[in-house]
């Protein structure tokens, strides 16, 4: 373009400058509210804290070494691993279903719509308590339903085998809604043109799904998966209020163990261990997730 | 490429479609912004209130803040209390504020402790003791107490006992509760037993649940909670750690995975092998619906869960004293629940403000109508003379079996409680404990692993301690 | 183009099945705060008769309105800081090429992955120290910065043709005037999406607001689903479903209302 003139050095620094105070808002806030508070947690990682959470006693990587020999944090570990595994992608794919059927053109599409994303509208206290209603034990549905069809009973929540996968359960469900629209909202951006020349060409329904649905959607698909993946290794609301981490530490997410060792411990050390290697277990899936994931992606 | 012609076409008809639009989000964060500079300057008012309480010149009142863990039906009863406090006289007026759970409320009061942030009562439950009296945040009531000649005397000795540390009280008994065991008398008839005799050793209640057990009933449940398992302990006359239970000094050093342990993981690991035992949960209210929905005969719960277990079940209910292993004698039961803490370093004329009130919460009266209506002992053993509580026990007599259970207390170090500032951490392990236990786990080996996480928990806090 | 009629009955059969899974656990919470202590551990579905006690009960035990009005404000406040504070920077990575963008970017992202819970309790001291502890300020202002809306935008920001730029640097928008009347107007759709997405997080949060409130003066409502169950006494269910259902017909409302809208934006969507 023959307006383009070369940027001088005043002009490039200008850049940045201007740049800078755009970010000025985000940069103080993280700086406050994000860093200051990480680094203390890194700060006092290295510490064992008092009854008031004041660093008393440096014990350098003696937290972390008795973190990575303990059994109860290996098998949170583990269990965060699982939940994540369970959650995302069940999730995205019920998500994505949900977004297929209710992307057709029909009538009263826009009442079903509502109601998959209604899940969005619920908060995780809501919607644990009523879950806790549907798992319990003697007077739950879905015991009921099962006795009534002659099945054996289940323990759900109380049953190490059986409570991390009702947590996914519940897990899944509360955050169908937002997956859904954020599915739905990039289905609709996909050209029609594609489709009717698809048609044209008489490819059939699956087809089109993976040749042109699945791809157009790439965008969209990266962005959920990166914010399920990490929603998911933060959850909290749910174990708290459906196990508080139990039965035998089934479900002691590590964000549940760092708010147990920070709020009822209050071992502050330990707990900021946690806390530490819990980013960098989430730095190095986000890493991956943009480096292998991002290649995939098809802007349009 | 676009021509530059078209581009400018498409930049005026953006200004033209933004102009409404951009219109409306500026109202609506204008709106906003005043929104919420209004609601600052409102806030501010009262927090100004709030934080300089004795200032409340209007009234000429004295205004403190008291922060309790009170929810539900405890949270209704207390502030018809409260209310009635501050209607009794005119000095002083208490703001009631609930504060989350006791963990929650707890690590805000941590965090505010020693700041003009600090309410001037707090209410911290019975295993946050030993922590408040080391926080040097609190006023201990023993001074209130000497200066206004208050009688002690008139107070349940049993509960007294708990929360005085070397002959001092340093916080005022308030919602105080302790285990019994509650059992259904029709299944009882059902299964050819006496309704009026509940089992009250460890092998009655093993094989008294052995009867009970239907294909829809199991015999005999507990609610996995760390409490229950040290009041099975302390009725056998065993300690919780060393140190006379953390009394005389501070303790190194579980004991609980001694022999009065092992009897109480015994006790559940027969009955959970022999399938007379239901697991119900770490929650209050699942074992008490599978209680009422007839899904367990017996079951252990806190004496303020009986009037909710009558009302909601469709059978007749029985009260009795918690088991105790055969080989030993019956010491009794530890109290549990909370106490009211006054802060340091408030105005005279605060403190004052929050001793009246801990005065006015242990009248007759009171502890009367908060016996009655949340199933809490009286801290005041006088209320139960009062008219509205005869007429209630004579209604249901379940009631009196725990205020006799109380009383038949050996007093001793064992029922006194344990006095550890880990002691939520505790409580953990020996939640995962019986849920492993439960599982199939050895009852040694999972108590020792709880004992060991206990060590290492009073280990730090021993080492880190000011 | 038209869809065959098996196919259709197909489609609103798997339509009316899924959807009805999906809405069943409100369905039956709906149900629950209708009924009695005992009608509730009985394990019914539907309840004898469809009495407001138990609404009237939750009115009366909290301050229910006052504690929607707080949550509305506090969720309006957030949704409003957040579209402010994020576009601006989302702006910046897109459209101002500077030195060392991708590492702050990246930076901005890694924020994403510090579990909140690790930094709550120094932020609780930084509230106290700011003396923002029962005030609006202290609920709204820490999220506002939000890496995930950063993020959101400048995926958006991305797919705006480079013309315009161009377009607007000769038609002599200074850089503020293109970002205040190009970009955020085009970028319609992703706000709206941000923005529900920054009103409902904070409408559903619990812990924060728990925290740095001591009285109901700024409490939202959530803290009061939390005190309607007892602890150690037996919980009213019938009471807590119907605060359940209270609190969240608001958010239902809003998105059954913002639908349309909702749907309007996000199908708009990148310029093509």
């Amino acid at each position: 373009m023959n307006t383009h003139v070369k940027p001088g050095i005043w002009r490039r620094t200008g850049n940045a400058r201007t740049a800078f105070l755009y970010l000025l808002p985000s940069v103080i806030l993280f700086s406050v509210f994000v860093f200051y508070p990480m680094f203390r947690t890194i700060y006092l990682s290295f510490f064992l804290t008092n009854q008031n959470g004041e660093a008393a006693l440096h014990v350098g990587f003696e937290n972390f070494a008795y973190l990575l020999e303990s059994s109860a944090f290996l098998n949170s570990m583990k269990a965060t691993v699982l939940f994540v595994l369970y959650t995302v992608p069940i999730g995205i794919i019920i998500a994505l279903f949900f977004a297929l059927l209710a992307n057709e053109k029909l009538k009263g599409i826009g009442f079903f719509r509502t109601v998959y994303s209604s899940t969005m509208g619920i908060s995780v206290a809501a919607s644990s308590v009523i879950w806790l209603f549907l798992f319990h034990p003697s007077v739950g549905v879905f015991n009921r339903v099962l006795s009534v069809l002659n099945f054996p009973q289940i323990q759900w929540l109380l049953d190490p085998e059986w409570a991390l996968i009702s947590v996914s359960i519940s897990t899944i469900w509360m955050n169908t809604g937002f997956s859904f629209l954020i599915l739905l909202g990039g289905l609709q951006n996909i050209d029609e043109h594609l489709y009717e020349s698809s048609r044209i060409d008489g490819a059939g329904y699956f087809y089109r799904l993976r040749r042109i649905t699945i791809p157009m959607l790439s965008p969209t698909l990266f962005f959920i998966i990166t914010i399920s993946l990490i929603n998911a290794f933060q959850s909290f609301g749910q174990i708290d209020i459906l196990t508080k981490g139990g039965p035998s530490q089934s479900t002691n997410l590590i964000v549940y163990s760092i708010y147990r060792e920070a709020f009822i411990n209050y071992q502050f050390g330990t707990a900021s261990a946690q806390a530490v290697i819990l980013f960098i277990i989430i730095l190095i899936v986000t890493i991956l997730q943009f480096k292998f994931g991002e290649r995939k992606v098809h802007y349009q | 490429m676009m021509s530059i012609k078209m581009k400018s076409g498409v930049l005026k008809r953006m200004r033209n479609l933004l102009k409404s639009s951009l219109f409306w989000i500026l109202i609506l964060s204008l709106a906003v912004l005043t929104a919420c500079t209004n609601s600052d300057s409102n806030t501010n008012d009262e927090k100004s209130n709030e934080d300089k309480p004795g200032t409340d010149e209007t009234a000429g009142k004295v205004s403190i803040e008291f922060w309790h863990a009170m929810s539900g039906t405890g949270q209704e009863s207390l502030d018809a209390i409260v209310e009635g406090f501050n209607e009794s006289q005119d000095k002083y007026e208490v703001k009631a504020e609930f504060q989350g759970t006791y963990e929650e409320s707890l690590t805000k009061l941590r965090s505010v402790g020693g700041t003009k942030d600090a309410p001037a009562i707090t209410q911290v439950f019975e295993v946050g003791t030993k922590y408040m009296i080391d926080s040097g945040y609190i006023e201990p009531v023993q001074s209130f107490i000497d200066k206004d000649n208050f009688d002690l005397s008139t107070l349940e000795q049993n509960i007294l006992n708990y929360y005085k540390v070397d002959g001092e009280l340093y916080s005022m008994p308030f919602n105080s509760s302790t285990p019994v065991m509650i059992y259904n008398k029709t299944a009882f008839e059902k299964a050819g037993l006496d309704p009026e005799k509940a089992p009250e050793t460890f092998s009655e209640v093993i094989a008294t649940a052995e009867k009970l057990k239907t294909d829809d009933m199991f015999g005999f449940s507990m609610l996995t909670y760390g409490w229950f398992f040290e009041q099975l302990v302390a009725t056998q006359g065993g300690l919780y750690v060393n140190e006379d239970n953390g009394r005389s000094g501070d303790a190194t050093e579980a004991l609980f995975n001694g022999p009065e342990g092992l009897n109480v993981f015994n006790f559940l690991d027969t009955m959970n092998k022999a399938g007379t035992f239901g697991n119900f949960g770490t929650n209050w209210d699942d074992i008490r619906a599978a209680f009422a929905s007839q899904k367990v005969a017996m079951y252990m719960d806190s004496s303020a869960g009986v009037a909710g277990a009558i009302a909601n079940a469709p059978f007749d209910v029985g009260v009795a004293y918690i088991p105790y292993a055969d080989e030993v004698q019956r010491n009794g039961v530890v109290i549990g629940g909370a106490s009211l803490w006054m802060s340091k370093g408030i105005a005279e004329n605060e403190q004052e403000a929050a001793w009246e009130f801990m005065k006015y919460m242990t009248t007759p009266e009171v502890q009367a109508k908060w016996h009655l209506d949340t199933g809490y002992f009286a801290i005041n053993p006088k209320a139960y003379d009062e008219e509205n509580v005869k007429e209630k026990w004579a209604e249901f007599p379940q009631f009196k079996v725990t205020v006799e259970q109380l009383q038949d207390t050996v007093p001793g170090i064992a029922t006194q409680g344990a006095l550890i500032s880990v002691f939520p951490e505790s409580r953990q392990q020996i939640v995962t404990a019986l849920e492993d236990l439960y599982q199939g786990a050895d009852p040694q080996e999972v108590l020792d692993q709880a004992a060991e996480g206990t060590n290492r928990a009073m280990e730090i806090a021993n080492k880190t301690k000011k | 183009m038209t869809i065959s009629l098996p196919k259709k009955i197909w489609i609103y059969f798997l339509l009316t099945v899924t959807s009805l899974l999906v809405f069943f656990p409100v369905l039956y919470a709906f149900m629950i705060s209708f009924m009695t202590g005992p009608e509730i551990l009985q394990g019914k579905f539907f309840p004898q008769s469809f009495s407001l006690d138990n609404y009237f009960k939750v009115f009366d035990r909290l301050p229910l309105v006052k504690y929607l009005v707080n949550s509305f404000v506090v969720s309006v406040g957030v949704m409003f800081g957040q579209l402010l504070v994020c576009s601006l920077a989302a702006y910046a990575f897109v459209f101002m090429p500077f030195k060392g963008r991708d590492f702050i970017f990246f930076v901005f992202i890694s924020t994403m992955m510090i579990p909140w819970e690790a930094t709550m309790i120094p932020n609780f001291f930084t509230i106290q120290k700011l003396d923002w502890l029962n005030t609006y300020q202290g609920l709204t202002i820490p999220f506002f910065a939000l890496a995930f809306g950063t993020f959101l935008l400048r995926q958006h920001f991305k797919t705006i043709p480079k013309e315009l730029h161009e377009a607007s640097q000769i038609a002599g928008l200074s850089r503020f005037a293109f970002f205040w009347r190009v970009i955020l107007p085009v970028s319609k759709t992703s706000l709206v999406t941000l923005g529900a997405y920054g009103f409902l997080t904070t409408w559903n949060m619990y812990l924060w607001p728990l925290l740095i409130t001591t009285n109901s003066s700024v409490r939202t409502v959530q803290i009061g689903l939390k005190q309607l169950q007892s602890q150690e006494m037996s919980t009213d269910w019938g009471v807590v479903m119907a605060g359940v259902i209270v609190v969240i017909i608001p958010t239902l409302l809003l998105l059954f209302l913002g639908q349309k809208q909702l749907q309007k934006g996000l199908s708009q969507g990148a310029l093509k």
